[in-house]
């Protein structure tokens, strides 16, 4: 589950799983939402394996969606869902989406980059939580 | 995370100047100052920007203050309208964040010598052409496309570089901030991601607040200044706000990456990650420096083939050349950059970095770095506002080598977010609004033109006010829109 909330020049994003693996998925499904408006037409038919090293879960987070951000610019691939494994300073994400196609997609935001500024993941109790700041 | 007040000091040290005293929060080097009048400082009290001036005032090696323009807004680690000048005889240090993801985000004037009358009857078709020309919105590449070795040139050498490929003319060069051309660009501290991001996208406006507007000079406050400019009451301008777009955003991105470890490295304690900064004399710092010189060269290549777009699109629509219609340009300017420039402090000239992140260089006139045409009436300050109300010329003044380490704000400031601007505009058609406003917009998404509507933005006249008052810069001439393209 995701929820946008305002941040003056930019856009912020709250993210809930029920797990890490969840949390992440989620957030690259509120990433998607923002750079593509009608997030339900883009087909999960192309699979892409991302592989991010890191050990801790608020940069892996920031990678990771940093990741899926330069995807869709340079080769205007969209993930419309992820699956997520982690492993000792690493994780792993099987993306599958398609390329942007105009005729169906509606784009979004023209997202600059994932901020530092508030990112935050944390457990509360049986909950994942995060929150990150995009720069639009 | 709701929007919070600022509950800390605000000490009134002028009619436009407030003061954070530094014993505030235990780390803060400076004071930090904010220029603004009354009014404006009421609505500045409404979020945190205020907290982040204080907070930039933890960098080691800052100068004489932190301070803000009165457009000042929420930013991310920075504020919006944020100035800090560091030195690095002094272990100063270079902040990223300082500069912002868009390096050398910045904004051109062109003059063209059609008044409006003669545009009025066309405005439809021109707008429909430069909507049609100058890609922009999210994900569109543009006309120019460059090798990986051409860009590395054009990274490395800036707008001369369009020159030798017809794209550009001296009196371009001439009319651009340091001549469009940061001597410390190194093209091998960008990445591989970041050339990847900018091949196809120089000479592209992007989205967000970027624009391209065709303003009339609505009224002259200064007609010898004006004239210097070459611009008169009725007369018909175009006005380009872009930055370094895909290219810069990665550079500062990677920059960031980078940091994450060197504050602690070096002993930096810091109270916002975004913050992240880096000795100038370190490998990490100087790294960052060549990066994001080269991004600024970038940027101004950018706005440069954005222009030329403009020119091609006018010669189309009124069927003269760019010479018969004197499409010149009046003056680019850089607001989210760092430089390096001289400055006196306690009686002595220093040599300080100069971050402006959403500020505006505003030099007086005989300024060594005012280009010699402009050297009596002193560099030329473009201040966006929104695509309602005006846009604003100035001129820089000697009180913003006295207060500011020569600085000025960079637009309205924004007053609603994204979300709440969209909610403000359900059920309205703002195209149809700003129409009867005599505004005509071509935008590639409603949720554009919604979140960017005038009642987002503070009053720009508000904030031009407080920098004229403040003798920061001053008034020369009002711009009103009367088309504007946006992503």
């Amino acid at each position: 589950m995701f929820e946008l909330f305002g941040h003056t020049a930019d856009l912020g994003v709250r993210v809930t799983g029920a797990s890490r693996e969840e949390l992440f998925a989620e957030a690259a499904r509120g990433l998607a939402t923002l750079l593509v408006a009608n997030l339900e037409t883009v087909r999960p038919v192309e699979t892409r394996t991302l592989r991010i090293a890191g050990e801790q879960d608020d940069y892996l987070l920031l990678d990771w969606l940093q990741e899926l951000l330069y995807l869709f610019e340079t080769e205007h691939w969209l993930c419309r869902e992820s699956q997520i494994r982690f492993a000792p300073g690493e994780m792993t994400a099987e993306c599958r989406g398609e390329p942007l196609d105009e005729q169906r997609h509606c784009l979004g935001y023209e997202v600059k980059a994932i901020t530092y500024h508030q990112l935050a993941v944390r457990q509360v109790r049986d909950l994942w939580k995060a929150e990150f700041i995009v720069d639009i | 995370m709701a929007k919070q007040t600022y509950a800390g000091p605000l000490e009134q040290v002028s009619p436009y100047c407030w003061r954070i005293p530094k014993s505030y929060k235990p780390g803060m080097r400076v004071d930090g100052l904010i220029y603004a009048d009354e009014r404006l400082i009421a609505q500045i009290r409404h979020d945190q920007a205020p907290e982040q001036v204080a907070n930039v005032a933890f960098l080691p090696g800052i100068q004489y203050a932190s301070l803000a323009m009165p457009d000042i807004h929420w930013g991310y680690g920075f504020c919006i309208g944020g100035v800090c000048a560091t030195d690095p005889a002094e272990g100063g240090v270079i902040s990223p964040g300082g500069v912002g993801y868009d390096i050398n985000c910045g904004v051109r004037l062109m003059r063209t010598n059609l008044f409006f009358p003669e545009v009025q009857p066309v405005l439809r078709e021109l707008m429909d052409t430069l909507f049609a020309r100058v890609p922009a919105g999210v994900g569109r590449g543009g006309k120019y496309k460059f090798q990986r070795q051409e860009i590395r040139r054009l990274l490395a050498e800036g707008v001369p570089y369009l020159l030798g490929r017809q794209l550009a003319t001296a009196a371009d060069i001439e009319h651009t901030e340091a001549g469009g051309h940061l001597a410390g660009a190194d093209p091998d501290c960008v990445s591989d991601r970041a050339l990847e991001r900018g091949l196809d996208q120089c000479g592209t406006l992007g989205s967000g607040n970027h624009f391209l507007e065709v303003q009339v000079v609505d009224a002259i406050f200064d007609p010898v200044a004006a004239e210097v400019m070459g611009l008169q009451e009725g007369q018909v301008c175009v006005m380009i706000h872009s930055g370094s777009r895909g290219l810069g955003y990665q550079v500062c991105d990677d920059a960031l990456k980078q940091f994450r470890g060197v504050p602690a490295r070096y002993g930096i304690a810091l109270p916002d990650r975004q913050l992240a900064c880096a000795p100038i004399d370190s490998p990490e710092g100087r790294s960052y420096l060549g990066a994001m010189c080269a991004a600024a060269n970038f940027a101004w290549c950018n706005r440069q083939l954005l222009m030329t777009l403009a020119r091609e699109s006018f010669e189309t629509v009124f069927g003269r050349s760019r010479e018969e219609l004197r499409l010149s340009l009046v003056y680019d300017v850089a607001h989210n950059i760092a430089k390096l420039e001289q400055h006196a402090l306690g009686g002595r000239p220093r040599r300080l970095w100069v971050h402006r992140k959403g500020a505006t260089r505003a030099f007086p006139p005989r300024h060594p770095e005012v280009p010699s045409m402009y050297q009596a009436i002193g560099q030329p300050v473009l201040i966006p506002g929104d695509m309602g109300r005006a846009s604003w010329v100035l001129v820089g003044r000697q009180g913003s080598m006295e207060q500011t380490f020569g600085t000025a704000c960079h637009g309205a400031g924004r007053m609603m977010s994204r979300t709440a601007a969209v909610q403000h505009a359900q059920g309205r058609r703002i195209d149809r609004e700003l129409a009867a406003r005599g505004v005509i917009a071509r935008a590639h998404s409603w949720r554009g033109l919604a979140e960017e509507q005038p009642d987002a933005y503070k009053d720009v006249n508000l904030v031009v006010d407080v920098v004229h008052q403040a003798n920061l810069a001053a008034k020369v001439a009002r711009m009103r829109p009367i088309g504007v393209v946006k992503g």
